[in-house]
């Protein structure tokens, strides 16, 4: 190996440096496979991927490489919450990878290092559109649902106060509406994700619907939501039934609760939900808005509250906002604080270049001169 | 040297030009000179009119067709030339100016007979020197600057109200102007005794008037159609603005905090906020009753509250909003990640 070396050097004056220091490396290449029997050939090293696939484990080293989630996992977290393109996007690569960020991995230091006893803390994720926000909530998600965490994820509080095709005269209260679709919509995903620990949750009070109708102390909460599936009448009033309950008996400790509310700004701003006299509906006339509204309040313990505020399905806000308070309004900024912000900013170098290995390793971003993927999957 | 000759040369051929028109004129001199002066050879031409020749016309004569420009010194008084204004006059003005378009392969026309340079106005009768007479003449009519006042911060402090008025002049027979009357009096607030809700309610009242980074009230007033009545009611306003403002209506006790002019913390739902926080921490540390004097006065709390005032006073940046979560870090005792 040395003599080659060496003869490498004597022709150095003649070759420039680029082509003398490939030679060099030919040379040595060469020397140690003459050596070595055989080397098998090295797979260029996936550093976009981890293998770790409990958020949990995740640490500073993880960030900027993807790691996955099965499908049937997915099915069970998620039933909704992810947003549209990267649904799209598991239905084109066949599975699910979520990059692990350093917004997340702060939120999940926080979350790890919270204090049960102590009143639940909030955090808002901010940032400009198409940062990451939802993303990483869902993250978050991920993460309480793996360490047995009850979840209550709305996926986007912009929904209640817009679009709805059923306003009704909400029974409990006259001057309130209630949103049955979205509710029992809402309740049939909480089931998904949430049944087998609603089972041991019990309701702590008498519940009456109406005349005939009523709900004993002591029934299990996932029958709650049968009736309110199967009900849809009664699906908003139950669900603040299970708001409350869960807020009362997740400060005696038996369970960790995780609020996690996307587009938190929805719920203090205004409506595009108007009355039979035309006249606009404030979001607190609303029966799902004033629920979550105490659900978000720091007067229970035993758990915390994730949100991002959002100006994407915003109604009535600017193109440019997205600072918490310019999208919360003062009163919601009032009724949040103190809150924690943690803001969620556009991909650096390193995230940048892990995604797009990770794109070109599923095939996504091809050279048009390459020849198309076999098809071997 | 040169400007008589070209000027001579010009009048000459001035002269040859007007000729025929100043015949009439020309034998009237004639008959005059005949009877006072030698005899002097005359030539009679074939179209038999008679003419001096040019170098054989009587000197006073030449006198009389030279023009001023050439008779002037050059050390003389200006003044004495334009002492007024006056239109543009070719031969009194000693300057070779050209007007006006000129025509194909000339230059544009020189001052003789321009009526380009006699219709504009001229300031011939306002240079330095003139301008430097009057100023001397004017002077037994001013009185001396006061010797005490030889800074600006000495003028502020004494004369806080400036009174800004402006004059104008044109060149034309009139010397009024309507924009004359305008008055702008500007005070700083600083120099008037104002309690806080008197300087708010005055900052209020005038809007658009006052600027706060200079801390100046402007006044403009052109209402009235002579100055001195503007300068009286910029005056009247300004009393009954700081007059105004001391006194307290009974509908101002309805101020919402939409109209705060900055956030006050105290008294406010974040403070409550923030007290209710730390009570329910304290509660589940099992601490007892902490007061909430001792509470308000900690440091965590007086961070906290600077940040959220920081936040609603000078608008929401990303700087403010780190500044907050620090703050917010300290209240709640988060610890960072790993």
């Amino acid at each position: 190996m040395l003599r080659g070396l060496s003869s490498a050097v004597r022709r150095g004056p003649k070759l420039y440096a680029g082509r003398f220091l490939h030679i060099t490396a030919r040379i040595c290449l060469n020397a140690t496979v003459t050596q070595d029997v055989q080397i098998p050939e090295e797979k260029p090293r996936a550093i976009f991927r981890t293998s770790e696939r409990d958020p949990a484990n995740h640490t500073e080293q993880h960030d900027g490489q993807h790691y996955s989630i099965p499908l049937e996992e997915v099915k069970v977290v998620f039933p909704h919450g992810l947003p549209r393109r990267f649904k799209q996007q598991i239905g084109t690569f066949r599975e699910a990878c979520l990059m692990v960020r350093k917004p997340a991995l702060e939120l999940l230091g926080y979350l790890k290092s919270t204090n049960f006893a102590q009143p639940a803390i909030r955090y808002v994720l901010y940032g400009e559109r198409g940062t990451g926000k939802t993303m990483t909530l869902c993250y978050a998600v991920h993460y309480c649902v793996k360490q047995g965490w009850v979840v209550l994820h709305i996926p986007d509080a912009h929904l209640l106060v817009k679009n709805c095709k059923e306003l009704l005269k909400s029974s409990y209260k006259k001057e309130r509406f209630d949103q049955p679709l979205e509710a029992s919509s809402w309740l049939k995903n909480f089931k998904t994700s949430n049944e087998h620990l609603l089972r041991e949750i019990k309701t702590q009070q008498k519940y009456v619907w109406n005349k005939w109708d009523s709900t004993e102390e002591g029934t299990p909460l996932s029958e709650m939501l049968e009736q309110g599936i199967t009900r849809v009448k009664t699906a908003t009033d139950v669900m603040g039934v299970v708001f409350k309950e869960l807020k009362r008996q997740s400060s005696l400790g038996s369970f960790k609760l995780l609020v996690a509310v996307d587009g938190v700004n929805a719920l203090w701003g205004r409506t595009a939900l108007r009355k039979r006299d035309k006249t606009f509906i404030s979001p607190e006339e609303l029966a799902l808005v004033h629920n979550l509204r105490k659900m978000v309040m720091n007067d229970w313990s035993g758990g915390a509250i994730v949100t991002t505020v959002c100006q994407t399905g915003s109604v009535y806000k600017p193109y440019a906002a997205y600072l918490p308070h310019e999208l919360l309004g003062s009163e919601g900024f009032s009724t949040l604080e103190p809150f924690l912000p943690i803001q969620v900013a556009k991909y650096t170098e390193k995230e940048f270049e892990s995604c797009y290995q990770y794109y070109l390793d599923s095939k996504w971003l091809q050279h048009e001169k390459e020849k198309p993927p076999t098809n071997n999957r | 040297m040169a400007v008589t000759v070209t000027s001579f040369c010009a009048a000459g051929s001035y002269a040859w030009a007007m000729l025929p028109r100043l015949r009439g004129a020309w034998t009237l001199a004639l008959l005059q000179s005949a009877a006072n002066s030698t005899a002097v050879p005359q030539n009679r031409s074939e179209s038999g009119g008679t003419h001096w020749r040019r170098r054989e016309v009587p000197r006073h004569n030449r006198l009389l067709g030279i023009p001023r420009t050439k008779k002037m010194p050059v050390d003389q008084d200006w003044s004495n030339v334009y002492p007024v204004a006056a239109s543009f006059k070719p031969s009194v003005v000693p300057l070779p100016i050209r007007m006006g378009y000129p025509m194909k392969k000339r230059a544009p026309p020189s001052k003789e007979g321009n009526l380009e340079l006699i219709k504009i106005p001229n300031f011939l009768h306002l240079t330095p020197g003139a301008v430097k007479k009057h100023c001397a003449a004017l002077k037994n009519f001013c009185t001396v600057w006061p010797t005490a006042l030889d800074s600006d911060e000495k003028c502020e402090q004494h004369f806080p109200v400036e009174i800004d008025t402006v004059d104008y002049v044109s060149a034309g027979p009139s010397i009024r102007n309507p924009k004359a009357r305008v008055v702008t009096l500007r005070v700083k607030l600083s120099k008037l005794n104002l309690d806080d809700h008197a300087k708010k309610k005055l900052i209020k009242l005038v809007g658009e008037r006052y600027s706060k980074d200079t801390d100046i009230l402007t006044i403009t007033t052109d209402r009235c159609p002579l100055r001195r009545q503007n300068y009286d009611y910029g005056i009247y306003l300004l009393t009954v603005l700081y007059h105004e403002s001391w006194k307290t209506e009974k509908w101002e006790s309805e101020k919402t905090d939409a109209d705060m002019e900055e956030y006050i913390w105290e008294n406010t739902c974040s403070q409550k906020n923030v007290l209710d926080t730390l009570l329910r921490i304290k509660a589940a540390e099992k601490i007892s009753d902490v007061p909430r004097e001792e509470l308000l006065a900690s440091e965590i709390v007086e961070n906290y509250k600077n940040s959220v005032v920081l936040l609603k006073n000078e608008g929401e940046t990303e700087d403010n909003m780190s500044k907050y979560k620090e703050s917010v870090k300290k209240l709640l005792n988060l610890q960072g990640f790993q």
